[in-house]
């Protein structure tokens, strides 16, 4: 088997007392869309935001590429550590709540990280993120302030922001848990694009439909632990394990 | 009653001594302008060592900053001026210029008083720098951090300009206290407003001089504490209507 993207090898995560994370392994192969579900406190959001350090884990080997991004001089503190800029620049995040950047333009939103991380001159960070925008249809909107659109809109422009960093791997954080139902689908489509151009994708979501459509593989996280995984269409429709059975049975009885 | 009158509003004392007044206030003025930038830039260094990420490496130096913020709040101001006035002159392993400085043409006391209200300034100033860099979200630097910037970049392009847009309102209360308190300067004979109205006072029993030195603070400070409410009241209604504080 070739080697995967992302590789995550008995990851533990804990806050104080609290142990969020216990031992999740999990392969991600280049251009594959994985699927996380499970009830709030399940662990998936901890589990993304270790995937690109936000949260170091204390414990196991999370491999980008087949490089070890846990280990390094500063490995574990996160901050000091040299894999960081491995990592941020590696892979993009896209998060519930927007996080736009209040004070600047669209089109700064965009090209701010190009400019000040890698460097790009202002005229080419700024054609690269027009071409971006375009990409998810906002090319009417470079000079609005983020204040001034829709909440699906401004969560497009996010994953302009993200992609203009050109990762390798696109972790969403229940970016549509914020969105009106009508500004649903315009988020899903432009992840839907995303997903057929080839990128590798941590979705973690509750919209059963697009894990079932995009998605690769599914995997059920509770407590912790990753319960159950594998193609969507078993996971979802004949789950073998008890609480996948009963977290589906709650979602979709909505 | 009109011996009170006499006593703190005699117009003929007032006339005879309004321009030493004016031009000790003046000076006053002067002193305040050169502490406000230097202590609303040593206040942001302040703050921005306090906010860094805890890092093993940096902890001692967070740790001294938060120890000084402290300390210099906790201290009364006069003290600050004596301890600096009275002994930096003394300390004979410093250069001349250092120990009585005469820079810009502007007597020793002045400077004393420029690095005593800087100190103590600096520290309150850091403290309000503390509070908007805080009301930022924090997925702001979560965002700004997975996009690859670092800890600084993020500080300097994406968290400090959102936080410094929530802070005019306790701000101009720091300068408005700064503006008052460059009168304790007076006790090492900073020939400001307070130290010509007490000559006078001293000359002629009779407090209108000092009266006059203090309607001409009011005169600045009234209508900047209005200015206040109204950004407090400004700032009250973005929130309660759920807007951003607009900054374009």
């Amino acid at each position: 088997m070739a080697e995967a993207m992302v590789r995550l090898e008995g990851v533990h995560k804990r806050f104080g007392d609290l142990e969020v994370l216990k031992g999740v392994d999990l392969h991600v192969a280049k251009g594959e869309v994985v699927c996380i579900l499970g009830p709030s406190g399940s662990g998936k959001s901890t589990l993304l935001r270790c995937v690109n350090l936000l949260e170091p884990p204390e414990q196991g080997e999370i491999f980008l590429e087949g490089h070890d991004i846990c280990k390094g001089p500063g490995s574990g503190t996160g901050e000091s550590s040299w894999e960081l800029d491995f990592v941020r620049q590696r892979v993009g995040m896209v998060f519930q709540q927007f996080n736009l950047f209040p004070h600047k333009t669209v089109l700064e939103n965009v090209t701010l990280a190009p400019r000040q991380v890698l460097g790009k001159p202002r005229a080419e960070a700024e054609s690269k993120a027009k071409a971006l925008l375009e990409r998810v249809g906002l090319g009417d909107k470079f000079q609005q302030y983020p204040e001034r659109l829709s909440g699906g809109q401004q969560q497009r422009v996010a994953i302009a922001r993200a992609l203009a960093m050109e990762p390798r791997v696109m972790l969403f954080d229940e970016v549509t848990s914020a969105l009106d139902p009508e500004l649903v689908k315009e988020v899903l489509d432009t992840m839907r694009e995303l997903a057929a151009e080839g990128m590798t994708m941590l979705v973690v979501t509750h919209e059963m439909g697009f894990a079932k459509e995009v998605g690769d593989q599914v995997v059920f996280m509770d407590g912790g632990v990753i319960v159950e995984q594998g193609k969507p269409a078993d996971v979802l429709d004949h789950p073998r394990e008890e609480r996948t059975q009963k977290f589906l049975g709650r979602v979709l009885e909505r | 009653m009109s011996e009170f009158f006499h006593q703190y509003f005699d117009f003929h004392i007032m006339g005879a001594h309004f321009s030493e007044v004016l031009e000790g206030f003046l000076k006053n003025l002067l002193l305040f302008a050169v502490v406000v930038v230097l202590a609303l830039f040593w206040g942001l260094v302040l703050a921005l060592i306090r906010q860094l990420p805890a890092g093993r490496k940096l902890i001692p130096l967070r740790g001294v900053t938060i120890a000084y913020i402290d300390v210099f709040r906790a201290i009364p101001l006069l003290i600050i001026i004596l301890l600096i006035s009275g002994g930096i002159p003394f300390l004979n392993f410093l250069p001349k210029d250092i120990r009585i400085p005469q820079w810009f043409g502007q007597p020793d006391p002045f400077w004393y008083g420029v690095l005593a209200l800087t100190l103590v300034y600096g520290a309150y100033m850091a403290e309000v720098y503390r509070a908007g860099i805080e009301a930022v979200q924090g997925g702001q630097m979560e965002a700004a951090r997975s996009l690859g910037m670092s800890h600084s970049q993020a500080m300097r392009h994406v968290i400090v300009p959102q936080a410094v847009t929530k802070i005019p309102a306790p701000m101009l209360n720091e300068m408005i206290s700064l503006l008052k308190d460059t009168t304790l300067v007076s006790v090492v004979a900073y020939g400001e407003s307070v130290l010509v109205g007490r000559e006078v006072l001293a000359e002629t029993f009779n407090s209108s001089a000092v009266m006059l030195a203090g309607l001409m603070f009011l005169v600045i400070t009234l209508p900047a504490a209005r200015l206040v409410d109204k950004l407090i009241a400004r700032n009250q209604g973005k929130i309660t209507r759920g807007a951003h504080i607009e900054v374009a």
